[in-house]
């Protein structure tokens, strides 16, 4: 039986890596081609949520148009409503210490 | 009106989709062995100063219709009660409630 050297082998895995247009890379070292390889992630990942029409940005973009959104209306009438109600938000302390926290606890 | 865990999952979304290039640049720099030493940690430093919402891994996919994080049936984008509703509705194409 004939004793095959290592460095045949290693002729054998360069010449075929050749032939086969793969990395000749023996040792496993990582090169990091991975992350080149894979594909970009980002234009799919853009595409989940469907697009919403931007009211305001579009009325930015075009002067005179003047679009209504129902929503962003409906959504200042309801705090209208609840300023109307008493259940606003409270007013942010000007100073330190007259906060409604800070008095309360006096 | 999205509510703001699906607003900040948008972002997150723009900010993997700007960075994703450079991301992999410095990947494949600080993962390749063959490189010096010095340059792949400078490159893994580059890495670590990144912003949190450029990472992919901070991407979820939530509910479309209600923003809801658990429970979604990725086929559909939507969340399991969702899902029932619009199928009941009949606006999901393919699909009727099981009967036998």
């Amino acid at each position: 039986m004939t004793c095959i050297t290592p460095s045949r082998i290693a002729a054998l895995t360069r010449l075929r890596s050749s032939i086969f247009q793969t990395s000749y890379n023996p040792t496993s070292m990582r090169t990091g081609a991975k992350y080149l390889r894979r594909r970009l992630q980002g234009p799919s990942m853009m595409q989940y949520y469907p697009l919403e029409v931007d009211f305001a940005a579009l009325n930015r973009a075009n002067p005179g148009w003047n679009l209504i959104d129902r929503d962003e209306q409906q959504r200042l009438q309801d705090i209208e409503d609840r300023k109307k109600r008493g259940k606003g938000t409270p007013t942010k302390a000007k100073n330190k210490g007259e906060g409604r926290r800070a008095q309360r606890k006096r | 009106m999205p509510n703001i865990r699906v607003l900040r999952d948008i972002k997150a979304r723009k900010g993997v989709a700007a960075n994703e290039i450079t991301r992999r640049a410095y990947l494949f720099v600080a993962r390749n062995q063959s490189l010096p030493a010095q340059v792949r940690y400078q490159a893994q430093l580059q890495l670590n100063s990144f912003g949190r919402y450029t990472r992919p891994t901070t991407v979820k996919n939530r509910c479309t219709e209600t923003g809801r994080g658990r429970g979604i049936i990725s086929e559909f984008g939507l969340c399991r009660f969702q899902f029932r509703q619009k199928a009941l509705a009949g606006e999901l194409p393919g699909v009727h409630k099981a009967s036998w």
